[in-house]
């Protein structure tokens, strides 16, 4: 290096410095979180409100988010949606109109985030969703919409080979089958089974209120099935498991609920507990976690004096996307810039989760990320990570963009 | 023993017993006749509590019951048997009559009660009976047993036989000469003067809730405006 | 088959035992006062969660915790007749009816408050299985049936045996008789909600120990109830135990072979079967 060009180097480094001390006047970005902070999907709703507040925290503790010459800092605004569509419009209207928020996080309920999906795509504005599993959320190409969590019959696949593998054959289903994204995770297990001759023998529902579920069960004891499988939300699920070994039920439990041991065990003793399977997205779970799951568990807990849901990290690697994204695009100003960033992101360091990138990138062309499926077994006590469960993100993203 | 002070009572603003002024001795039984809508209830429900008193007073036994609450008043020894018998219709008849002993903490109950049904042997009959099923005359009978089984040391029976076939309309009149035979003070409303005034020691005559004649039962029989407004003749 | 029917059955009972002592707590107070108590499933709610809190919190043996809930449901009841009722006492009956709708939002808003929107469970540490044939009984429904027979035959020999309960059916039947017999009308609604407020505690208790509490169970419930009053007969107590077995058995077993998805509608629909063929109820008088 020549001393002439030295001294230019210096004055530019030091121009920079002057000006990125005058210019990167740091900027508040706003973000909003619409999610289920109370009632029955609250469960979910509100440990990924807290994850996105303590996401927040991270990133501006660490310098905050930097847009071309702007630094930002984050401030969260939660609004509970109680997993209601109308209440949702609303939570997301308020945060865009009255708050002028851009970016909006969360949405772990199926039908209010397909309510607020069904207008956001004529939004200035970005959204991601967490823990919501409704297939057609990610089905229409919503160019400002992305998902962490993949659809449930992604998941449901898996967990139908897995059963197929077990070998039970007759297969009673209890599920929230009224819920779409259920009831597609049941579809895709019976594509599986139907492969090896097994068949689904029973499809009883319940709903997120009901807590007696021994009618449906004693009705399922009647024929007699080789296994049960339990679809839905946690709080009837754990009573489900609950009531099955009061029938004196004794056959393979499995289920699709991503309970915590704690949510499960404020319904059930352990023992009622042993041996139930888990199919789902691996998501957050310490003996499969990553550095940054043990991190993330850690700080989570001491934070807010209990442990983190598993699929709370859904809604904290959203902020770290987003911003990864904005600094990607240089601007925060311009949702269209910032949403197709997204579009094209290698998976962020910061992340919990672990990610199955498509060609590369974190969200495919439908805006759609994929997390490894595992099986976890109920033994003594808590919840084991048994085994990933053959899950083939790129096969999927083809089949989801041939859907409308 | 009773003694009635210029007693007024109105419903809802309307005035409707104009200060009347009765009294009962001991031991006495004594007759309220008139004609229908005269205020001879009113007064009786009034000095039990069940109305309030809008003027006037009611003492017994020396006693200030006028604003006195309804079951403070039979504690103190009043009893009525209502007009229209008033009894519990889905309670059995024994059950009934042990409500009449309600405020009654004394060993004697039982054996008051198997008096009552000596007295009244249809009572015993069907004591296990809803009282909603016995016929008018026997829920008359049971109403006026379980008055008694109170032990009042009043007992007012407000028109013991409206209602009632003729026959029974007698058997109710005999009861209530054995009852006074036994030396329980009276005071009886009835729209049968000629019974009533045969019955009674004295007599009210009441007038648009106003008391217009008192005196000695026979003297009230043979007064003239009184037969001929009551009697009949 | 005929195993499934007994299980089912025995399935409902449970659930129609607490039906039974809601209904039991709703038709006397209607009984006495003339009154649709709506907030007395929230109030019973109340006595479930603060077993809870005791067992939980301030670990207290829930067996312990249960004597103190249920004290703490007869003074309430006291409380709510005093406070909220006696005022309407004389009004027009539309009062009471908003005191009512009223009354059920506080106590509501109270448990939110209190015990926050989160299901809560009463930890029993009861989970043997009793089986007879093919017929497996709980360890804990056995219990709740039993505790709840014996409440409801507590609660018929309180009424038909002792003075006060007999005073109790008196005013319900005619309340300017009863005041002749010496009863003291003021007081017995305080026994009253006293009574009905403990009976829907232990109702309370059963929900949060067989399944959970949480948020707009208790108005499910005091629904429910006013289901059975109609279905057993306006003011009739043995209406109220049979109307409330009758409806949690049938709950049961048309979800079991009919379909769950429609449990909660059966109650209705049963409900208006019965008026339709009997108006005044299964044991109601006729008019
Ligand atoms: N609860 C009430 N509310 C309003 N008015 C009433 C009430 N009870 C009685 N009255 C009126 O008060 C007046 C006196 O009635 P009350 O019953 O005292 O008369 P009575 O002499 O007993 O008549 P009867 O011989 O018909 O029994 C009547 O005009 C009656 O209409
Ligand atoms: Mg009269």
């Amino acid at each position: 290096m020549s001393k002439h060009k030295f001294t230019r180097a210096c004055a530019a480094l030091a121009l920079t410095l002057v000006a990125g001390s005058s210019l990167a006047a740091e900027k508040k970005l706003t973000v909003g979180v619409a999610d289920a902070l109370t009632g029955g999907g609250a469960v979910y709703g509100l440990p990924q409100a807290n994850a996105v507040k303590m996401a927040a925290e991270e990133i501006n503790a660490a310098g905050g988010i930097k847009a071309g010459p702007d630094i930002y800092k984050i401030d969260v605004i939660a609004y509970d949606d109680k997993a209601n569509p109308t209440e949702a419009t609303n939570a997301v209207r308020k945060l865009i109109d009255r708050d002028g928020v851009k970016y909006i996080l969360g949405f772990c309920c199926s039908g209010s985030t397909s309510a607020v999906a069904s207008f956001i795509g004529n939004e200035k504005a970005v959204m991601l969703v967490g823990n919501a599993a409704e297939r057609s959320i990610t089905t229409k190409k919503i160019p400002n919409l992305v998902r962490t969590r993949p659809p449930a019959d992604y998941t449901g696949q898996a967990a139908g080979t897995f059963i197929a593998r077990k070998g039970q054959k007759r297969i009673a289903v209890l599920g929230a089958l009224d819920v779409g994204f259920y009831a597609q995770y049941v579809d895709s297990v019976e594509r599986e089974i139907k492969k090896v001759g097994g068949e689904i023998i029973a499809r009883e529902v319940f709903s997120l209120k009901d807590r007696d579920m021994t009618p449906q069960l004693t009705k399922i004891r009647g024929l007699n099935p080789d296994a049960i499988l339990v679809v839905g939300y946690v709080e009837p699920a754990a009573f489900v498991y609950r009531q099955a070994v009061e029938l004196g039920m004794n056959i393979p439990r499995y289920g699709f609920t991503s309970g915590s041991e704690e949510q499960f065990l404020r319904v059930t003793t352990s023992e009622q507990m042993e041996g139930v399977w888990d199919l789902r997205p691996t998501e957050l779970t310490l003996l499969s976690a990553s550095k940054n799951g043990v991190a993330y568990h850690a700080n989570y807990t001491k934070k807010y004096n209990a442990s983190p849901s598993p699929s709370s990290p859904y809604a904290y690697d959203q902020l770290y996307a987003l911003k990864a994204a904005i600094e990607a695009a240089g601007t925060a100003e311009n949702t269209e810039a910032v949403a197709k960033a997204l579009r094209n992101l290698a998976v962020p360091p910061q992340v919990v989760m672990q990610y199955q990138p498509v060609d590369g990138k974190m969200f495919d062309v439908n805006g759609q990320a994929y997390t490894s499926n595992g099986a976890f077994q109920w033994q003594k006590g808590k919840w084991v990570f048994v085994e990933d469960l053959p899950s083939d993100s790129k096969a999927y993203s083809q089949f989801l963009s041939t859907l409308k | 023993m009773l003694s009635v002070r210029d007693l007024k009572v109105s419903y809802g603003g309307i005035e409707v017993v104009h200060g009347v002024s009765l009294d009962v001795a001991a031991g006495e039984c004594v007759a309220l006749i008139g004609a229908n809508g005269a205020g001879k209830s009113s007064t009786l429900k009034a000095i039990c509590g069940l109305v309030p008193a809008s003027g006037g007073s009611i003492s017994f036994e020396g006693n200030d019951i006028t604003r006195a609450s309804g079951h403070a008043i039979v504690r103190a020894g009043i009893t009525m048997c209502p007009e229209g018998r008033q009894v519990f219709p889905q309670m059995s008849v024994i059950q009934n009559l042990r409500m009449g002993a309600y405020t009654r903490t004394d060993p004697e109950q039982e054996a008051d009660l198997s008096r009552m049904m000596d007295m009244f042997p249809i009572l015993r009959e069907r004591q296990s009976q809803a009282a909603g099923k016995l016929s008018g005359g026997e829920q008359e009978m049971l109403a006026i047993a379980r008055a008694l089984m109170a032990r009042p040391r009043i007992c007012l029976f407000d028109e013991p036989s409206l209602g009632l076939a003729p026959k029974i309309v007698a058997s109710v009149f005999e009861t209530l000469a054995r009852i006074k035979a036994m030396g329980v003070t009276i005071l009886l409303v009835e729209q049968n003067s000629m019974m009533a005034l045969n019955l009674a020691d004295r007599a009210y005559l009441f007038e648009a809730g106003r008391i217009v004649m008192e005196g000695a039962a026979g003297a009230l029989k043979n007064h003239p405006d009184v037969m001929r407004a009551y009697l009949g003749h | 088959m005929l195993i499934e029917i007994l299980q089912q059955t025995i399935n409902g009972l449970a659930i129609g035992g607490v039906y039974v002592l809601i209904a039991l707590g709703l038709t006397t107070v209607f009984g006495i006062l003339g009154i649709a108590h709506f907030a007395h499933g929230s109030i019973s709610m109340f006595g479930g969660y603060l077993t809870y809190f005791l067992a939980t919190s301030q670990g207290l043996p829930v067996l312990a915790a249960i004597p103190v809930a249920l004290v703490a449901g007869i003074l309430l009841g006291m409380l709510v007749e005093i406070l909220a009722y006696r005022p309407v006492r004389n009004a027009n009956h539309i009062n009471a009816f908003i005191v009512a709708l009223g009354l059920t939002m506080m106590v509501e808003g109270i448990n939110l408050q209190l015990f926050g929107h989160e299901q809560v469970v009463i930890p029993t540490g009861l989970s043997r299985v009793f089986r007879l044939g093919g017929i497996t009984v709980p360890e804990l429904r056995l219990y709740v049936i039993v505790a709840a027979i014996v409440l409801v035959v507590a609660m018929m020999i309180f009424v038909e045996r002792t003075k006060t309960g007999q005073a109790i059916r008196a005013v319900a039947e005619n309340r300017d008789a009863a005041i002749l017999m010496g009863v003291n009308v003021r007081t017995i609604p305080l026994i009253v909600f006293g009574m009905s407020t403990a009976l829907g505690v232990a109702a309370g208790i059963m929900v949060g120990a067989l399944f959970a509490i949480a948020p707009g169970i208790g108005e499910g419930l005091v629904v429910k109830g006013f289901a059975v009053l109609i279905l057993g007969g306006l003011g009739s107590f043995p209406g109220a135990i049979l109307g409330g077995t009758v409806l949690g058995i049938t709950e049961s077993i048309a979800a079991g072979f009919i379909s769950s998805a429609y449990k909660d509608v059966i109650a209705f629909v049963v409900m208006i079967l019965v008026l339709l063929i009997r108006p005044q109820g299964l044991l109601g008088r006729a008019p």
